[in-house]
């Protein structure tokens, strides 16, 4: 039934399913209507945006993309078992239906970046609206200068998509691209060991060129501003995702308001990507 | 805008030409000192020399519930539940709750517009309604102490009557059809006399878009931690709020396991879990954050306006149970960062 309610779930299918960590699954889905898809793909142009994912009777809970816009047909979702709702989405199989609305938020402001270099910071679950970021990059690799990718999580197997972007450096070396994977509770082969930033000053990205680029626990946020700064990096091209409760999706339910008086932004309307100089701006999105 | 008489022995000629326009709802007096919006049947059933109603207007158009999707599990079906209202007369708005709607308006009607809030705003037929301010008003700080325009006509006590202030195309109607007279000399100088009663009357000398500098300067400070010392965190400021619009979605699954509803239903930003996360961590984890948030929230521009969402109606200072009040709280914070440079 067509209508203009903004809120109105569209019937998807899942298609494929991976388990990326213990925790973690990659859902790949598409909509069963090929109008709905086809909106969607419209709507997704900027990487990192999100959606609400309805499982009727059940919930809702909105989850980053983490797959492209560059990819069509269908979109992927990676998804950490954390409460009740995404206990429920890990039970789900290929060919299960879910309902998805979206995409919301504005994303990271690719077109702005070209010409310069990408040094992507990722800790734990932050690697997931990175990776879309990530890939876009490698899809229009002649806008971008040279790419650095730095993983990092607990332990090796908390790395998400680490045989990928294995296999993406493999591929792309020589080209410019660089991911340096490293892990913080554990010694292993394979990976370095210590918390992402340490391995700031191997990326292949000339600091007064570059866009930095970051996802993780809002605790590392302050501490890579203030060391990406002070290695030179232009503090106008620095951006972090952040994370709200959210329920509408479109600025209405008054949960991810962050900020003062002077005025209040909404972290799925105006957000969940904002750069550092909002961040000066709006103190309060790092509490 | 048209400036009209009624007289007052025609006022049920109004309230009778009003029933075209739907159910009218006015306020009524429920108990020793509450007031509410309730479904009246004749003029004189409504006490409209009322300050303000326990329950903002808000509760027509955003209901604390609503059914926003029937869900059928078995079919693969999500629908949206037939509208369940129909026309209404609000007869009595002050200036606040006037206001109050526009707030609403400016956050539901902006882009993209709300289904639901969209539907029931397009019954209203708003009749204002002049009023004096208690000790709790402050429409005067939150510059919403005159409306122009959210109404469709608007009622100025006279002595022997009303001025009417005819806004709408519908209103422009409803004067025709009762053959309004228009407002003289004197009626003029009776209405500016009760506005410079009016004036008067206001206790709170403070100014909304000073405040917004005022907050700027407590974004870290301490002085959360006292002034929230008494709160419960019981969200009745927000209930009672007609510019409060937070709202919870929840999943209602029916006994036979098919069919579910998911609804919306008020929030409050009182309440410990209005900002927390999946993974258990609270952007807003102490009385004095959410405290702090509401306040700024309650000051900051309203969507695509730079009129505040508080419209000083009050509400939330009368109907307290911790006997907290909030323009007290402001002047103070006002003094605080005098003191401060």
């Amino acid at each position: 039934m067509p209508n203009n309610n903004p809120l109105q779930p569209k019937k998807a299918v899942i298609k494929k399913v991976f388990k990326v960590t213990p925790t973690e699954k990659m859902f790949v889905i598409s909509f069963v209507d090929p109008k709905d898809q086809e909106e969607f793909e419209r709507n997704y142009t900027r990487p990192a945006r999100f959606v609400q994912v309805n499982l009727p009777g059940i919930g809702e809970v909105p989850i980053s993309l983490c797959s492209p816009p560059t990819q069509k047909g269908f979109f992927a979702l990676t998804i950490r078992r954390v409460g009740r709702v995404t206990t429920v989405i890990h039970n789900l199989n290929e060919g299960d239906y879910v309902w998805i609305r979206g995409p919301y938020g504005n994303g990271f402001p690719i077109d702005e970046w070209k010409g310069r270099d990408l040094l992507f910071l990722s800790a734990g679950l932050g690697m997931a609206p990175l990776r879309s970021v990530f890939l876009y990059a490698l899809d229009n690799r002649w806008d971008y200068g040279n790419i650095t990718l730095i993983n990092s999580a607990r332990t090796k197997r908390d790395l998400l998509y680490y045989e990928e972007l294995e296999a993406i450096a493999r591929t792309y070396k020589g080209d410019g691209v660089k991911v340096i994977q490293t892990v913080t509770r554990e010694e292993v082969e394979g990976v370095c060991k210590g918390r992402c930033h340490l391995y700031i000053p191997q990326a292949n990205v000339d600091p007064k060129n570059s866009v930095v680029i970051m996802c993780g626990p809002p605790r590392m946020y302050q501490s890579i501003f203030d060391e990406v700064i002070a290695r030179g990096f232009d503090p106008d091209y620095i951006y972090a995702t952040f994370e709200r409760r959210m329920r509408c999706g479109i600025g209405k339910c008054g949960h991810c308001n962050v900020g003062s008086s002077d005025s209040m932004l909404y972290v799925c309307k105006d957000g969940p990507v904002f750069s550092y100089r909002q961040v000066q701006r709006y103190p309060e999105l790092m509490e | 805008m048209r400036y009209l008489k009624l007289r007052y022995e025609d006022r049920d000629r109004l309230f009778e030409a009003l029933r075209k326009y739907g159910e009218i709802y006015g306020p009524v007096k429920i108990s020793k000192k509450t007031y509410d919006f309730r479904k009246v049947s004749r003029f004189d059933d409504m006490d409209l020399n009322y300050v303000r109603t326990i329950s903002p207007p808000k509760k027509f158009v955003y209901p604390p519930h609503e059914v926003m999707f029937e869900i059928d599990r078995e079919k693969g079906k999500v629908s949206i539940p037939e509208e369940d209202m129909g026309p209404i007369v609000l007869f009595g708005l002050h200036h606040c709750d006037i206001e109050g709607l526009k707030r609403l308006d400016s956050v539901f009607m902006g882009y993209p517009a709300d289904f639901y809030y969209s539907r029931r705003r397009k019954h209203l037929f708003i009749v204002g309604y002049d009023c004096k301010p208690d000790e709790f008003c402050a429409c005067n700080v939150t510059h919403t102490s005159f409306s122009t325009d959210g109404f469709d006509i608007f009622l100025h006590p006279l002595p022997d009557g009303w001025l009417v202030r005819v806004l709408s195309e519908r209103g422009q109607a409803l004067a025709d059809e009762i053959g309004m007279e228009d407002a003289s000399t004197d009626d003029f100088k009776a209405f500016e006399r009760y506005q410079e009663e009016r004036r008067q009357g206001f206790k709170w000398d403070m100014d909304a878009y000073v405040l917004r500098g005022v907050l700027e300067m407590h974004r870290h400070s301490d002085v959360w931690e006292e002034l929230s010392e008494e709160c419960l965190a019981c969200g009745n400021c927000n209930t009672t709020c007609p510019t409060c619009r937070c709202y919870e979605v929840r999943d209602i699954p029916s006994i036979d396991g098919v069919h579910a509803i998911q609804e919306r239903v008020w929030d409050s930003c009182q309440f410990e879990h209005h900002a927390l996360v999946a993974g258990g961590h609270n952007f807003r984890p102490t009385v004095a954050d959410r405290m702090k948030n509401r306040y700024n929230c309650k000051i900051s521009p309203a969507y695509g306006t730079n009129l505040s969402y508080c419209v000083g109606c009050g509400r939330c200072t009368a109907f307290c149970p911790a006997g907290i009040n909030f323009w007290e709280n402001l002047q103070k914070l006002s003094e605080v960062s005098k003191h401060a440079k």
